[in-house]
């Protein structure tokens, strides 16, 4: 199954622009001006804690509420000129998924199915095979689990053969296992070509599906990147290990570069300030060692986690404010 | 580069049509597997008019000098009278609910991210609610002439011209009570408080208003007047309350049909879904 066949725009570098997007209730901003790019063919992490304006800025892109200010784009498609082309390939599940429950699983599909294009009806059984409820499908949704409603609401997306799939905290409420089942389906989903905007609080959970993120805050993001682009823009922590630690120690904590120095069993950790160009400092420190005559047994830059990361970003926003 | 040149420029994406009976179809699903909204239209319908039936013909079999034949015109009129007011009970129901299940249940923003135009989407419902309630009133209403006729005796069948004349009252009874009911009931979003004041309106408020001569012209607005002026005189069995001229209760039946059916419609538009 391969996504968006159906008259896709395949050219579009991004699936979703905004551009100044802004929705206030009131006095209170909940989405301020974002510029948001989200990548074709990845999985994007829109990621941001509780109230951050995540659901905000997914209803304002699905139509579901008005912009207060700004414009957006969706498969290259302007919203909300043209949303129901835009629509026509996006799959989405807002919040959690919400059914008819006196209608089975399979006419659930039905109904969501008429509002789409004619060829929807065909691609139910395929999507029921494909969250594993094809033998669940004529049961009633009201005796349907949370997971399997989440499933169902996956299946509900692909209906649309989506070029792009929105998923609004997703793995609310899903066990462990159901959560590695949803991770796996998500990737799969990116493999096909398909590209996920997956909105979340969990940075682990951005973390480990996650291509791309943007980092919301307050309604603005913060920083959008590659996970593996934001965590080098961290502050740099290098770990060090010599013949004689306690020695390195006074030597590394006096260059200019270098914000602490804090030993622990394994070795040095080494943080360098903001300022600081970090592969400058690391051949200054290194030489510095090597000359005071102590072999260096280990050497290298720590990985900076999406959640330190994260914690860094917003803790700077809490100061400057 | 502006966004129109933009889209213009890109392929088109094939999206549902505007209008299209797979949505009605949807509508009339989500109605018909409700079971308690059937059982209810089944029993304010079919049932009342079996049971009675069967009553009248045990009645007349029992003692046949008391009690005439259960067929004939007068027990068909009378039956008829009393199925239009079970039918606009049944009308609000379906109405009501046909405008509420969506916003209830939580589906219409899955219905609203489709991309298909929220008027589209409310407009299907109209086909749909009208479809299962004139399916059930018009059932009832062939089983009561069927009754009518068979169990006649020696007393007169009700005719083709005095069926025909019911149906049509029926169906613009049902009409008008399935349609205030959907626009009510989509401009509240609320199932049960519409049921509460269209029953209300309709069973208790009406009626008075319709005896207060001192309203004057006003009366002439009110949708039980306009049902009234074209209800068969065979079934009313006296002279409308509010004496009226056709035109004047056709534009009220116009109004009634277009105003609430107006208002759901905008405010299925313009709502946060």
């Amino acid at each position: 199954m391969e996504a968006g066949t159906n008259g896709s725009n395949r050219g579009n570098a991004y699936v979703v622009e905004t551009s100044g997007l802004t929705k206030r209730f009131g006095a209170r901003v909940a989405v301020d001006d974002v510029e948001l790019r989200v990548p074709r063919g990845s999985a994007f992490g829109y990621l941001g804690p509780n109230g951050a304006g995540k659901t905000t800025l997914i209803r304002m892109l699905l139509g579901l509420t008005d912009a207060s200010a700004g414009t957006m784009r969706l498969l290259g498609r302007s919203v909300p000129a043209a949303r129901a082309e835009a629509l026509a390939r996006v799959g989405a599940i807002v919040e959690e998924p919400r059914f008819h429950g006196h209608l089975t699983g399979r006419e659930n599909l039905q109904v969501v199915a008429a509002a789409r294009e004619p060829e929807a009806h065909s691609r139910i059984d395929g999507a029921l095979a494909r969250v594993g409820l094809a033998e669940r499908s004529d049961e009633r949704v009201k005796r349907y689990s949370l997971g399997m409603r989440q499933r169902l609401g996956v299946a509900r997306s692909l209906l649309a053969d989506p070029e792009l799939l929105i998923l609004d905290e997703p793995t609310n409420g899903l066990d462990p296992a159901g959560i590695h089942e949803f991770r796996a389906m998500i990737r799969g989903f990116v493999a096909e070509g398909r590209t996920v905007l997956l909105s979340s609080h969990l940075l682990d959970e951005v973390e480990k599906i996650c291509d791309e993120v943007a980092i919301v805050d307050q309604g603005r993001v913060v920083v959008q990147g590659s996970i593996a682009e934001l965590a080098r823009e961290g502050r740099q922590t290098i770990l060090v290990a010599t013949s004689d630690d306690t020695r390195a120690l006074p030597i590394l904590a006096g260059h200019r570069a270098v914000e602490s120095v804090v030993a622990d069993g394994n070795g040095i950790r080494v943080k360098l300030s903001d300022a600081s160009d970090a592969e400058l400092a690391a051949d200054d420190l290194s030489r510095f060692i090597v000359l005071e005559g102590l072999a260096i047994r280990r050497f290298e830059p720590a990985r900076v986690s999406l959640e330190q990361r994260f914690l860094e970003i917003t803790s700077r926003l809490e100061e400057a404010a | 580069m502006n966004a129109t040149t933009v889209s213009a420029e890109l392929p088109r994406i094939r999206t549902a049509s505007r209008w299209s009976p797979r949505l009605a179809s949807a509508e009339l699903l989500k109605l018909r597997k409700r079971r308690g909204l059937l059982a209810a239209t089944v029993g304010l319908t079919i049932v009342p008019m079996i049971v009675a039936y069967i009553v009248l013909a045990a009645l007349h079999a029992a003692d046949p000098t008391q009690y005439g034949p259960a067929g004939g015109v007068q027990n068909f009129t009378d039956s008829v009278n009393f199925l239009g007011s079970l039918t606009i009970v049944a009308a609000i129901l379906i109405g009501a609910t046909a405008g509420t299940g969506d916003l209830g249940a939580g589906v219409f923003r899955e219905l609203v991210v489709t991309g298909r135009s929220r008027l589209a989407l409310f407009a299907a419902r109209v086909p749909a609610g009208l479809g299962f309630l004139l399916a059930a009133v018009g059932l009832a209403l062939a089983f009561t002439a069927t009754a009518s006729t068979l169990l006649a005796g020696s007393v007169a069948a009700p005719g083709a011209q005095v069926v025909a004349a019911s149906a049509g009252w029926l169906v613009l009874e049902a009409t008008l009570g399935f349609v205030i009911a959907l626009g009510v009931s989509s401009l509240v979003g609320s199932r049960g408080t519409s049921i509460a004041v269209l029953l209300g309106f309709q069973l208790v408020a009406m009626p008075l208003l319709l005896q207060i001569g001192a309203l004057g012209v006003f009366r002439e607005g009110l949708v039980g007047a306009a049902i009234e002026r074209f209800e068969p005189a065979a079934i009313l069995g006296h002279p409308p309350t509010v004496p009226m001229s056709v035109a004047a209760a056709a534009v009220a039946v116009v109004a009634w049909l277009v105003v609430p059916i107006a208002l759901g419609a905008w405010r299925t538009c313009t709502r946060d879904a």
